[in-house]
């Protein structure tokens, strides 16, 4: 009896049409994850080529789906951040990334480690700072090289 | 060039066929049920598109066929 309700409720209620492109995009999302997994525990050079062209034409199809649904309505924005708590991230990784310098300096001495690169207030182009990563300013790494006693002692002062 | 296949990456080859026959049919059914029309063509280009990334998958398994073992290699 219940079973039959239930078959008759299911036969009168299509899914709605806003939940196909939903469940279409969350997929989407899971396989761009799930495909670069997959490339980076590939170990033949083809199928890693192979799971990274996935994942670009996956993620490609992907923001396609998103922009498509934006336009027809179909996607509520989150609301934006607030400006305190940006402020508070900043303050928060401007402090880390000087910590972080001063290990690397430490651990490195001798060697060039750049000095962190302070933000500019009022800048027009937020993602372009800090500029850690950019070809001119980062310094690859070098493998740390036995110390001299006299900087062995910088360690521990 | 072409290495024999990992179980792991066998693995990951057939989750992922599976992941994309999923898809090219949830995109199937969206292109016929949902009435924005930007959305339904996007999904129609779509089911091409996964049927292509299967047949990429496809291809791959039949590519290593002949390099695999036939016995348990030590």
């Amino acid at each position: 009896m219940f079973q039959q309700q239930n078959q008759t409720a299911m036969q009168q209620t299509p899914f709605p049409e806003d939940a196909w492109a939903n469940t279409v995009l969350c997929d989407l999302k899971r396989v761009v994850r799930e495909y670069a997994t997959a490339a980076t525990e590939s170990s033949c050079p083809e199928v890693r080529k192979m799971f990274t062209s996935l994942t670009n034409s996956t993620l490609q199809m992907q923001g396609e789906l998103f922009n498509a649904m934006q336009q027809a309505n179909m996607y509520t924005e989150p609301s934006p951040a607030l400006r305190q708590d940006i402020q508070k991230n900043i303050a928060s990784f401007q402090q880390k990334q000087q910590q972080t310098q001063q290990f690397l300096h430490q651990r490195m001495s001798g060697q060039a480690a750049q000095p962190p690169m302070q933000p500019q207030a009022q800048s027009q182009q937020p993602y372009m700072q800090p500029q850690m990563h950019s070809p001119q300013q980062y310094v690859q790494p070098q493998i740390p090289q036995p110390l001299q006693d006299h900087q062995r002692q910088h360690f521990y002062s | 060039m072409l290495q024999p296949l990992t179980g792991k990456e066998i693995q990951y080859i057939s989750d992922s066929m599976t992941n994309e026959d999923l898809l090219m049919k949830q995109c199937a059914c969206m292109a016929t049920s949902v009435g924005n029309a930007g959305v339904s063509q996007l999904a129609s280009r779509m089911v091409m598109n996964h049927q292509q990334n299967y047949a990429t998958l496809l291809n791959s398994l039949y590519q290593h066929q002949t390099m695999a073992p036939s016995s348990p290699q030590s």
